[in-house]
């Protein structure tokens, strides 16, 4: 088998679509979003899994698909950041300046919905450890916590889109 | 699929074997995609405080386990605080386990645990001790075309669980690692203390299991037994830190899981 390039067909839903296609097996999975399904939001960072700015979703799960191969996605769905992240966590993204240069936003947000979703009420310290697998390098984390914890259930303010953060002091990471 | 494809691997998680590939540090024909087997997948109890966990079981479903988290705490707690949520979600205790790196996390526990390896081949099933399956690094007890099923662990019991790492960055590897399960009625009663990070042999401190064997679980008696972890164990030094760093650096690790074993047998975990 050592010199066969295979190929696989493979059956997904791609941000709720269904498709099929067929995907050579060395393929990674970030590598068919961007290239062969054209979604170039999904972003490469380091390709060795360790940046997180190709996480997007598998069948729910928080997934870096440049440690997937495209041939692993028959049978489940995948979302991408083009499916939208909730208005709530994308305003909040935008009243906090939590995006400096955008390329870690994508992972960012998709990490931050999947602790969202798990829990709504996250203290900083859950945040932080949630978007452990997302490095910004732009080192603007504090101002994307704070995007979090505005949409936090529960939290000061929780709903309330106004300037909060211009009030509050800077905290020490 | 793994008997017939000689040179084949068996992935689940990935989350190291496509680093392995893209750095092209092993030669493989095939990758065999083993990640959907539900019967690789479950979790499941004795009734009586023992149980299995499939070999693709994810950590996160490990961490989210409440059986897991009643039966032997220690493992859950492990998962959960592996790497980071994506890691977490696709990265399996199986594949932990058979990777066998020196630093990985899981088997120095299971060696602690005196886990028993559940693998099924073409030979049929076979049980190995934890003790026997890590052979050396990257090197587990796996014939051709076998496979790792699950990872049974019977009742704690009475038992406890320490377990130390010593990380440079919240993100990088440990230099330094020790685990240890005693039992405790007023002193120290079958010690198993297993040195992660040396090699893929994952080696006991048998030095360290004599002195405190039948010892006060007092911190003078842990101190004095933790010293003794260079009897018979050699760290390498490499890029991260040198050998005489990690042999301090491992004593300073056995103290402290040894510590955290005895203050869980006086319930001092909450």
């Amino acid at each position: 088998m050592a010199d066969v390039e295979s190929t696989h067909s493979i059956e997904f839903e791609l941000n709720g679509e269904p498709k099929a296609t067929v995907v050579p097996g060395r393929e990674l999975l970030v590598h068919f979003i961007r290239d062969d399904l054209g979604l170039k939001g999904t972003h490469i960072g380091c390709d060795t899994g360790n940046c997180g700015a190709c996480t997007v979703r598998v069948d729910g799960q928080l997934v870096k698909s440049c440690m997937m191969l495209a041939a692993q996605l028959d049978g489940c769905s995948v979302e991408t950041i083009e499916a939208g992240p909730a208005a709530e966590l994308r305003e909040a993204f935008n009243a906090e300046h939590a995006v400096q240069c955008g390329y870690c936003t994508p992972g960012m947000l998709a990490s931050a919905a999947f602790l969202l979703e798990r829990n709504p009420d996250p203290s900083s310290d859950e945040i932080r450890r949630a978007l452990k697998g997302n490095i910004c390098r732009c080192t603007g984390y504090e101002n994307i916590v704070r995007a979090v914890e505005r949409v936090a259930a529960g939290g000061p303010n929780s709903g309330d889109m106004g300037p909060k953060s211009a009030h509050r002091p800077v905290e020490a990471s | 699929m793994l008997a017939a494809n000689p040179g084949s691997r068996p992935l689940a998680g990935g989350q190291s074997l496509l680093n392995v590939l893209k750095h092209r540090a092993a030669e493989v024909e095939a990758v065999i995609d083993i990640s959907r087997l539900e019967e690789l997948r479950g979790i499941e109890g004795d009734g009586s405080g023992g149980i299995e966990i499939g070999a693709a079981c994810s950590y996160d479903q490990i961490a989210g386990s409440g059986a897991v988290a009643a039966a032997h705490p220690k493992v859950a707690e492990v998962a959960d605080g592996l790497v980071d949520q994506q890691v977490r979600c696709r990265g399996t205790i199986g594949g932990n386990a058979c990777f066998n790196d020196p630093g990985s996390n899981y088997p120095p526990l299971l060696v602690a645990m005196e886990a028993t390896m559940r693998v099924t081949g073409p030979g049929g099933d076979r049980k190995v001790a934890a003790g026997d399956f890590f052979q050396d690094t990257y090197r587990v007890d796996l014939g051709p075309g076998e496979l790792l099923r699950s990872i049974v662990l019977a009742p704690a019991g009475d038992a406890t669980v320490g377990y130390s790492s010593l990380q440079m960055a919240s993100d990088s590897w440990a230099v330094a690692r020790a685990v240890a399960r005693i039992r405790c009625n007023g002193t120290i009663a079958e010690p198993r203390v297993v040195i992660g990070c040396v090699s893929g042999a994952q080696p006991r401190a048998a030095a360290v299991e004599q002195a405190v064997d039948g010892a006060e679980p007092s911190a003078e008696a842990i101190t004095a037994a933790a010293a003794r972890v260079d009897e018979g164990i050699e760290p390498g030094g490499d890029a991260h830190a040198s050998g005489a760093y990690r042999r301090k650096m491992a004593t300073v690790m056995v103290e402290r899981a040894l510590t955290e074993a005895t203050e869980r047998a006086r319930g001092d975990d909450g």
